[in-house]
């Protein structure tokens, strides 16, 4: 199969016209590119700040992407100190269970205390008096208490 | 990762640009202004951290993407969908010479004198009208290709279809162009 030359260029016909489509293509953008730099100041101003709108976007982005990492760090570590905690961490927080357990065996003694002295003064006055303890058994001697203690 | 003198120093170069590209296909300046600011900013937040080599591409497929969202918002997606379907039809002009009018408008364009200011600018309005008025999905293969100089393997990635396709809205797009021009008798 033979290929069909331009008989104006050694290049294959294809070829020639792709180069030839590419020099018309190139010079007709000289002349675009002459129209883009020939813009309007207030489009070129705007063009501008939008630039830097989006600079300011780069900066916020690249500094969040240093905080974070950072952030994250500090989870990780305050996920380290309580996921095994240490010795002296237990013990600190079992501390008000502690002082609880005895605050209340030191209540319960003193009211046993209270109730024991309390049973020895009646005990004491019992059998101090002149009236024998065998006395308060007897019906009688109940009648008389209860006839003068009523009006 | 791109610093930002390189990001701001992309930016610079190629805001123009890409604003021009975009006016051609939104038809409106205040749109267009909206879609490279929210293309840049796009750039910055998401890819700042991308080295600097690989920023135009990604600009470039941002710029497209951020252009398709102004459509959406617009409600004129049913108008981009006809352009896009206008380039199956260039062949009605069947005695037209392709290889004729590409030299003619090389020649043309290649004889352009700098000192003439008016045909200069004549030649510049004709050109940016036809730009314009070309296909979607052309223009933004001649514009990437030729005015970008994105290679075809890169413009087939921005715009999401093979190498074969880019290679032939390429063709078609500069073969419109060069026949409007030779309509239009455009003479330096």
């Amino acid at each position: 199969m033979t290929k069909s030359y331009h008989p104006d260029s050694a290049l294959p016909a294809a070829l020639h016209t792709e180069a030839l489509e590419a020099r018309v293509a190139l010079r007709m953008t000289v002349h675009l590119h002459r129209a883009a730099q020939g813009l309007p100041h207030e489009i070129t101003e705007r063009l501008r700040f939008g630039r830097e709108q989006a600079l300011a976007a780069a900066r916020r982005q690249r500094a969040a992407a240093v905080v974070l990492p950072q952030l994250v760090g500090v989870g990780e570590r305050s996920a380290a100190l309580g996921n095994p905690p240490s010795l002296w961490l237990r013990l600190v927080s079992a501390l008000p269970l502690v002082v609880l357990l005895a605050g209340l065996v030191l209540i319960q003694q003193h009211h046993d205390s209270e109730q024991i002295s309390a049973a020895a003064e009646i005990d004491s006055a019992l059998l101090a008096d002149e009236l024998p303890p065998a006395a308060y058994g007897d019906p009688g001697f109940s009648e008389f208490l209860h006839s003068h203690e009523a009006p | 990762m791109a610093s930002d003198k390189e990001l701001s120093d992309f930016l610079k170069s190629v805001e123009k640009r890409a604003f021009k590209r975009t006016v051609y296909a939104v038809r409106d300046e205040d749109g267009a202004l909206d879609v490279v600011q929210d293309a840049m900013i796009r750039l910055a937040e998401k890819y700042a951290d991308r080295p600097a080599a690989e920023l135009p591409l990604l600009f470039q497929r941002i710029l497209s993407n951020a252009t398709m969202d102004w459509f959406r918002r617009q409600k004129v997606r049913g108008a981009v969908l006809q352009n896009l379907s206008d380039f199956e039809t260039d062949d009605t002009d069947g005695d037209f010479d392709l290889l004729e009018s590409l030299e003619s408008a090389e020649g043309m364009l290649g004889a352009e004198s700098a000192a003439d200011t008016v045909a200069r600018s004549q030649i510049l309005l004709a050109i940016e009208t036809e730009v314009a008025a070309l296909p979607t999905r052309q223009r933004e293969a001649f514009l990437l290709r030729y005015w970008e100089e994105l290679d075809v393997a890169e413009t087939a990635a921005v715009m999401g279809c093979s190498e074969g396709s880019v290679k032939t809205h390429c063709s078609r797009a500069v073969h419109a162009l060069a026949q409007a021009l030779r309509t239009k008798g455009i003479a330096p």
